[in-house]
């Protein structure tokens, strides 16, 4: 596999469409222009549309690849030529991605994760363009995966681990993904509106006028039900888009294989984790997730970009039970998933108690003061007072999740409350150790222990650890590392 | 250089508060406001650096390398030799000015940068030869 080769040839027809689009503003800017001067310079316009056309087919022309000498090499452009070149050993994982028009045309986008920690577009490895069954073997050929597959072919080569099942939808709406894809649909639509000139003709004031006649009693609810039901539809749809069909499968022998994930429903998306680089899982619980009994499961994984930590999601929200069993498996022991947890005593709870309910309090003090002076409506300390409560449940269930263990070989660590992790990470996979306290945690002989990893958020960090516990928990997972700076 | 970083950092403070308050009228600031930023800051300037340069050490044995930083909060940081993989030798202006340096050690962590503030520049060269050779020599790709 020596020579150069070329993406897919069907890819002449989505490059000049993707250039088009980009260059939208400038294809509309000359247009206008056009049109302004009258229609005289009509060649000129068609420049607008040919040039984008060309600099796609250029770039399909330009783009070559090549596996050569354990090295993968790309190259590509034609007034300034790029050549980026990786050693295979360095490939960590591969995303197969085929958006709509790529699947309708039978080809696939293959990125290669390096690991490297530059952010630019231009220093990634991107074969826009495969088609599927090239981008298999590609892959198959970039993570030497290949041939335990092939040697073992009549052995079941593929064990899924994890396979959809559509009731996992009713966990959709207890995420904030549901929250925040509203509020980009209302920012757009309000957008939208603007720009046509809408709320002219909506008149907003005639509906104030008629919401006025409702009681308050009803205009609220019915204003908090209609947003639930959207802020529902919405996640419940986004969820479908991206999860629908997710299947998590394991390849090759005990410890060497990789993990393959498979998932969309409109654009497809396959990642594939080696082995040897997923260091541990992140058991995510928020609030509303864990009171339904759901919970999902992050790889805790190198050379995946931190942006792109959807790859890495294992287990989308489903019941706990499923993610008990596929973290699990991913970890080859449910210990750490089980092990019960030191608690990190009394001095982390007063400290948890006093940030939750101290800015509380005082927002509660400053109302009560300010009612009297200015006129501010007499309900706002009752709602202040309120807050004081949300805050003081708060953080009585953060002091319930704070805990760490060391169990079969992974370090774990759990916090929060709306939004509890449990960190499971390989004692192999810690880089080293930060400790971290402000004056007032070393008054109560606390420490915040931070375990530095190459994957996943980087970091794997214990609240509020006491400081003797937070050593043992160092020192038994790296015996020799830290020994030695201990006076 | 701490001192006098942070010299700088109050001045600028300060005059940003003077011209902001009783000489532009910019802002409706009291005298009193002014002298108790004044305050703060001539504190800050007294104790902080010193606090600093009291809670800063550092240390490189043949398996790792540990810093020591901060002042209110102060941070412990622990790399061990083999997941080193950059040695960075930087100086900023003010620290030339005293012949200093920093050298900044980066694991595969984005959390897990140590950096060795206000060594003086010969041992600092020295110190990233040394580390380089330690970290050369342990194999693995230090992830």
């Amino acid at each position: 596999m020596s020579e150069w080769q070329r993406l897919d040839p069907r890819m002449l027809l989505i490059y000049p469409v993707k250039e088009l689009v980009r260059f939208l503003p400038v294809v509309f800017a000359l247009f206008i222009a056009g049109t302004a001067s009258g229609g005289t310079g009509k060649w000129w316009q068609l420049l607008g549309i040919v040039v984008p056309i060309g600099l796609g087919v250029l770039r399909y022309v330009t783009t070559r690849y090549r596996i050569d000498a354990g090295r993968i090499e790309l190259r590509r452009g034609l007034l300034s030529r790029h050549v980026l070149s990786t050693p295979l050993d360095r490939v960590r994982t591969v995303d197969i991605t085929a958006p709509p028009v790529h699947r309708l045309l039978g080809l696939t986008s293959v990125r290669v994760g390096t690991g490297t920690t530059s952010i630019g577009d231009d220093d990634r490895i991107d074969l826009d363009g495969l088609p599927v069954e090239r981008a298999r073997q590609l892959r198959a050929d970039l993570l030497r995966v290949a041939p335990e597959r092939v040697a073992d072919e009549t052995a079941p080569p593929e064990q899924p681990v994890l396979v959809f099942d559509p009731t996992w939808v009713r966990f959709a709406p207890l995420t904030s993904t549901g929250l925040v894809i509203t509020a980009g649909v209302l920012g757009l639509a309000s957008q939208a509106v603007n720009t046509f000139g809408g709320f002219g003709r909506l008149h907003p004031e005639r509906w104030a006028a008629d919401a006025e006649t409702w009681s308050v009693w009803v205009a609220i609810p019915l204003a908090l039900v209609g947003l639930a039901v959207v802020v529902s539809a919405l996640s419940i749809g986004g969820y479908v888009v991206n999860n629908w069909g997710f299947l998590l499968t394991h390849t090759g022998p005990g410890r060497g294989g990789a993990w393959h994930l498979r998932r969309g429903l409109l654009t497809t998306r396959e990642t594939t984790l080696d082995d040897e680089r997923v260091l541990g899982v992140s058991v995510g619980e928020p609030l509303g997730l864990r009171l339904a009994g759901g919970g999902r499961v992050w790889a805790i994984v190198t050379g995946l970009d931190q942006g792109a930590s959807g790859s890495a999601l294992l287990v989308p929200p489903a019941p706990r039970a499923v993610v008990h069993r596929a973290a699990g498996a991913v970890l080859r022991t449910p210990g750490p998933l089980d092990a019960p947890l030191t608690g990190h005593g009394p001095h982390a709870r007063t400290r948890r108690y006093t940030r939750a309910v101290g800015p509380a309090l005082l927002v509660l003090l400053v109302v009560a003061v300010l009612v009297p002076v200015t006129d501010l409506p007499v309900w706002t300390p009752i709602l202040a007072a309120l807050g004081v409560a949300v805050a003081a449940a708060l953080a009585a269930d953060r002091t319930r999740a704070l805990g760490h263990a060391l169990a079969d070989g992974h370090v774990v660590v759990r916090s929060g409350s709306l939004n509890r992790r449990r960190d499971a990470l390989e004692t192999d996979g810690v880089i080293g150790w930060n400790l971290r306290d402000t004056w007032f945690q070393r008054r109560v002989g606390l420490t915040t222990l931070v375990a530095t990893t190459s994957g996943g958020r980087q970091a794997v960090t214990a609240l509020d650890v006491p400081e003797p516990l937070a050593l043992a928990l160092a020192c038994t997972s790296n015996p020799q590392l830290l020994v030695q700076f201990l006076e | 250089m701490w001192a006098l970083t942070a010299s700088i950092e109050g001045l600028v403070v300060v005059s940003v508060v003077v011209v902001a308050g009783p000489v532009t009228h910019w802002l409706p600031l009291p005298w009193w406001v002014v002298a108790l930023v004044v305050l703060v800051v001539a504190g800050y300037v007294a104790v902080v650096p010193r606090w600093r340069y009291a809670v800063h050490r550092w240390e490189v044995t043949g398996t790792a390398v540990y810093t020591q930083t901060g002042w209110w909060a102060r941070e412990r940081r622990i790399a061990p030799m083999s997941r080193i993989q950059t040695v960075d030798h930087a100086e900023g202006a003010i620290a030339r000015l005293f012949g200093l340096a920093t050298v900044t050690v980066t694991t595969a962590s984005a959390a897990g940068a140590l950096e060795i503030e206000g060594l003086d520049r010969t041992r600092a060269l020295l110190l990233v030869d040394e580390l380089t050779l330690m970290a050369d020599s342990v194999p693995g790709d230090a992830t």
